[in-house]
């Protein structure tokens, strides 16, 4: 027969839920509603920055999605050039290929335009073929303006823009960027494609117009009905530098790139959520042990355990759901707001240029809202417990319930091992899974294994304090009820683990990047001709300085020497983000790379290159190896670009003549590299414009002649630069003082939230240590009542809980430090590697980690003093009247 | 005297708990105080013991007066001189019997774990000592309380209905061990309770009324 503590609820039973919801819950809320709204307001933040990270990069994701689709249109096929553009030769075999139904060639350039003297703006500039585009991407259609030339669609300086370029650029005629020079080009209609600013032009033209007579990037094709895609592509026997790409590839491709930070940054925002349900904990623990003698009495009534222990979780529900409510609500405010203010890019770089509109989505409000109440639930499950657990005559006697066993440590050390285990199992779709939840049964594991630990240490305590009343009281009481020791502290372990953790992933990163920043900037000043962009933009292949500048600039006067760097896009996976081959002067790789490890020698015969950790992660280019996948790219990528510079044309026919083709690349060396999370590939200039006749170059490092000063340099340049090409006023400079201090001050700007957490986590987890003590010191009044009839002094009382506070906040925190380092050794190790593809070497700034560790002893000890003075307050007399 | 009231009065706002209460009691005399429930035995106890506040009169402790010491004097006081033992035992949860015994030694930095023992030994508690306090009975928790009040040698020994909460047989079992011990230690023994048997064994029987006490 069951017992009736264990029934269900009857429907009598529910009424009588919801009779006590009222008399009792209702009641103790009005007496403390700020009690109880901070607890609301904790798991309506939590809920709020978690829902609001979701729905902005939900927004700028599809936003993106949709800008992809029109521009790309909806081909069965996308065939692409591995790296800048293709012999348009393929072309013509794919259109007359007899599965085809259409095929629209495409050239795609990332330029400037230069319009008045207003900034640059970034534009993409799509050539194509204006007749068959209609059949594929219907918006790219070009529609010239009211009264325009109908032939202006296959002029030679006519663009179409869309509406973010027409917005953008407000007047009829602009510069469009090559190399450094400006090309004049008029507006003559538009196109309805969404997303960033885009100028279409015709294909003869833009091949003319920007030097690429007879290149295509880009070929969309639709098939004939039925026809199978994979045998289709086997058919073209398409050269190595061209990939054929699903529709949608793109968009999902962005997706993916930015999951490992989307999920980062929701994983950040429910360690807010995290703390909420400790608040919602020590609210309910408080309250429980203030109405620890209602319950009693009511269980003496009658009241089973089980009935007990609803109401207590239906108040934390009901804490939960108006949490969460006001998050949701919150959270779509913050969206609408951050949409309307930032754009739809967070940080990461993205979404950069993406203007999305608020995607709201039901399902994951209520996902995000079951989460704020299961939090509030799991935070009122423990005070439920004890509500549950309470003896009613020994609680109504004023002795509590007897103390534990301390068993239960197994259960801790299996957690721990288990957490263990996880950090070493590999990501989840590029996600961390195992690794954050490996934090989390670390962080679980180490509270649960606080009671062991108390015991533990203060049972070796003990036997030196004996004979000292004050110190035997607060370490009796503390091994005694070490449950309660840790319940109370476990907020403090928490938050300061999470602190520590932040705190040394933090340094640990920036003193990387700083080091990284010495070994990458070693010149005295860096000019580059196209600004910053984002990482989906590619304007090298289209803004670039010719060998003949260069040498101009190496003989400015001030000028020492300078060196080179070349980077341009290589797509080696068509489901991947392309990676950055970057070509300069690399001498001796281990001072000019930050190398992980040591540098190879390379075999002879075969070209040396060294890649970045992302490459090693993403390609499995391992140090010692030969990296097979790059030969047949790099032979068919720069076929173009020779044509360019004036060599012989290559075509796919001709490919396996081709310099490149039968290169053995070996990988002589890892770097680490926190500029490009996808990988970046580096080789020595001289093998590069070997191999691909390519003399461009994109940045230059510029060292300067003794008593020669930045700015003299920098007029000198732009005066040679007015003189080759009138652009002295599209060149950019920035010292190497300038681009450490920007790149520092942008970490520091990124990682601010970071501190902000802390700082709300620790004063959660010492509101957890207040809302304890001051239970602990309710249900104790009477045996304050006690020590003062014995003769102890108000401030000997103050003391003891002070002393108590000092002793459970001290433990608290050497776990919580414990803890912290090894999380953090879980973040810098695994969660870092795993989401960016990039390492750091682990920094303890210890210095810092013991004042945090000291200002929360302290804060602790004093928290638990202020609420000690309410019993001090106490009237001994009442106190110790309350007979049962 | 070790203990002396001189027309105490006390009252709650306008009403009055008692007036021109005068009381000595001798060293190792034993008195006890009777009177219907209300009538403020217990406040004019602690009184006694500098924990209450008076409106009239004074209260001159080991031939302190009360009434002029602050409170932390009144504490030092109270740790020195005075033993408490309540209805309702008030004992601390997490210490032992033997720490909550030693508790008064411990305040006055005197630790000896001999006399704690002999305490324990004395109002038969006997290897009980590692004991917590959830592990006994009522009796034996006064028992605890009788040994905590007088380990240091307390002067004066304060009872309040420390029978109140027993059954009859083992009232009479604790009653015997408090009598016994006060009188070996040669305290003053001030009783406040209800039980006419227990009033029986005092030296002397004062009626507490709102006017006054008497004999």
């Amino acid at each position: 027969m069951a017992s009736a503590a264990n029934a269900p609820l009857a429907t009598g039973s529910a009424s009588l839920l919801m009779q006590l919801l009222r008399q009792l819950s209702w009641r103790e809320l009005l007496h403390h509603p700020w009690r109880n709204a901070a607890a609301v307001a904790a798991v309506m933040l939590g809920v709020a920055l978690a829902f609001s990270v979701h729905l902005i990069n939900a927004s700028a994701l599809s936003e993106f999605s949709q800008a992809v689709r029109s521009v790309n249109g909806q081909p069965d096929l996308e065939l692409r050039a591995v790296q800048g553009s293709f012999d348009e030769a393929v072309f013509s075999r794919v259109a007359n290929h007899p599965d085809v139904a259409a095929a629209s060639p495409m050239l795609e350039l990332s330029s400037y335009a230069v319009s008045g003297s207003a900034p640059r703006v970034g534009l993409r500039v799509l050539g194509l073929d204006a007749l068959v585009v209609a059949q594929l991407a219907p918006a790219l259609i070009p529609v010239p303006d009211a009264g325009a030339d109908r032939l202006a669609l296959f002029a030679l300086g006519s663009v179409f823009l869309n509406p973010a370029a027409r917005q953008s650029l407000q007047d009829r005629s602009f510069k469009l960027q090559s190399g450094l020079q400006l090309l004049d080009v008029s507006v003559a209609g538009s196109v309805s494609a969404g997303g960033a600013p885009l100028a279409v032009m015709d294909i003869g033209a833009a091949q003319e117009l920007f030097g690429r007579l007879g290149q295509l990037s880009r070929i969309d094709v639709r098939l004939q009905p039925g026809i199978d895609r994979a045998a289709f592509i086997a058919s073209l026997q398409l050269p190595a530098g061209i990939t054929a790409a699903e529709p949608g590839d793109a968009a999902q491709r962005v997706s993916n790139l930015s999951r490992a930070y989307r999920v980062n940054l929701t994983v950040l925002a429910l360690v807010a959520l995290f703390t909420g349900a400790f608040l919602v904990f020590s609210v309910l623990s408080l309250s429980v042990a203030k109405r620890a003698q209602q319950f009693a009495l009511l269980g003496v009534l009658g009241l089973t355990g089980r009935e007990r222990l609803l109401v207590v979780l239906a108040e934390s529900g009901l804490l939960g759901i108006a949490g969460s409510l006001a998050g949701i609500a919150l959270g779509t405010g913050l969206a609408a707001l951050a949409l309307r203010l930032l754009g739809g890019d967070l940080g990461g770089g993205y979404f950069a240029g993406v203007a999305p509109s608020l995607q709201w989505s039901t399902l994951a409000a209520l996902t995000y809202g079951a989460l704020g109440t299961a939090a509030a639930l799991v935070g009122g499950w423990w005070p439920a417990r004890a509500a549950q657990k309470l003896p009613p005559a020994q609680t109504l006697k004023g002795l509590g319930a007897a103390p534990g066993a301390g068993k239960g440590h197994w259960l801790s050390i299996i957690l721990i091992a288990l957490s263990g285990l996880l950090a070493l199992t590999p990501p989840v779709f590029g996600i961390p899974l195992a690794a954050y939840l490996s934090v989390a049964l670390l962080l679980v594991g180490g509270i649960t294994a606080l009671p062991w630990l108390i015991t533990l240490l203060y049972d070796r305590a003990s036997p030196w304090v004996a004979h000292r009343l004050l110190p035997l009281l607060a370490v009796e009481r503390a091994r005694r009820v070490r449950e309660s020791a840790a319940v109370a502290v476990s907020g403090v372990v928490a938050s300061l683990s999470l602190a520590v953790a932040l705190t040394v992933m933090v340094a640990s990163f920036r003193d990387s990047v700083t080091h990284w920043l010495d070994v990458v900037l070693p010149a005295d000043l860096y000019m580059r001709t196209a600004p910053p962009s984002g990482s989906s933009s590619s304007a090298g292949d289209t803004v670039y300085f010719t060998a003949d500048f260069v040498d101009a600039i190496a003989r400015v006067t001030g000028v020492s020497r300078v060196s080179t760097l070349r980077t341009t896009a290589l797509l080696l996976d068509a489901d991947r983000p392309a990676v950055a081959l970057i070509a300069r002067d690399l001498g001796d790789p281990a001072s000019t790379l930050p190398m992980v490890g040591r540098a190879l020698p390379v075999p002879a015969g075969q070209v040396g290159i060294y890649v970045s950790e992302a490459m090693v992660d993403l390609y499995g280019a391992q140090p010692g190896s030969q990296f097979t996948r790059l030969a047949p790219s790099f032979s068919q990528s720069f076929n173009g670009l020779a044509q360019a510079n004036r060599t012989p044309v290559a075509t796919d026919s001709v490919a396996s003549q081709l310099p490149g083709s039968s290169t053995v690349f070996f990988v002589a060396g890892v770097w680490r590299d926190y500029a490009r999370q996808f990988g970046a590939i580096t080789l020595d200039k001289k093998d590069f414009e070997r191999l691909s006749g390519d003399q461009r170059v994109n940045d230059l490092a510029i060292w300067l002649d003794a008593g020669a000063t930045s700015e003299d340099v920098e007029q000198a340049v732009r005066r040679t630069a007015d003189q080759l090409s009138g652009a002295g006023a599209l060149i950019e400079f920035a010292s190497t003082r300038q681009i450490r201090s920007i790149s520092l001050k942008i970490f520091d700007r990124s990682f601010a939230v970071t501190y902000w957490l802390q700082g709300v986590a620790i004063a959660i987890g010492l509101f957890g240590v207040a809302a304890s003590f001051s239970a602990q010191v309710l249900a104790r009044r009477k045996e304050f009542g006690l020590l003062a009839h014995l003769g102890l002094t108000r401030r000997q009382i103050l003391t003891v809980v002070a002393g108590e506070g000092a002793a459970w906040t001290l433990i608290g925190s050497v776990a919580g430090l414990l803890l912290g380092l090894a999380v953090a050794l879980v973040l810098v190790h695994v969660v870092n590697p795993q989401s960016f593809h990039w390492t750091m070497d682990l920094v303890v700034p210890w210095m810092r980690l013991l004042g945090l560790f000291a200002a929360v002893v302290v804060a602790g000890t004093l928290t638990a003093w202020l609420a000690g003075r309410s019993a001090a307050h106490q009237d001994a007399v009442l106190a110790v009247k309350e007979d049962w | 005297m070790n203990l002396k009231i001189a027309d105490l009065g006390k009252k709650y706002g306008d009403s009055v708990v008692f007036s021109r209460v005068s009381l000595d009691v001798a060293a190792g005399e034993f008195v006890a105080i009777v009177g219907e429930s209300g009538v403020g035995k217990s406040t004019l106890l602690n009184c006694m013991a500098g924990l209450d506040s008076w409106d009239e009169g004074t209260v001159h402790l080991m031939g302190s007066d009360l009434g002029t010491l602050p409170d932390d004097q009144r504490a030092l006081l109270r740790r020195q001189h005075v033993g408490f033992v309540f209805q309702a035992f008030h004992v601390l949860p997490h210490l032992d019997v033997a720490q909550n015994v030693a508790l008064p030694l411990l305040l006055l930095g005197r630790p000896d774990d001999d006399r704690v023992q002999a305490m324990l030994d004395a109002v038969g508690l006997h290897g009980l000592g590692v004991r917590l306090p959830q592990q006994l009975s009522g009796g034996q928790l006064q028992r605890v309380a009788i040994a905590r009040a007088l380990v240091h040698r307390p002067a004066v020994l304060l009872a309040d209905e420390p029978t109140g909460n027993l059954d009859p047989g083992t009232a009479a079992k604790v009653m015997d061990a408090l009598v016994a011990q006060t009188r070996e230690h040669g305290a003053s023994l001030v009783l406040v309770t209800h039980s006419e048997a227990a009033a029986a064994r005092a030296d002397r029987v004062l009626h507490l009324n709102s006017h006054g006490i008497s004999g």
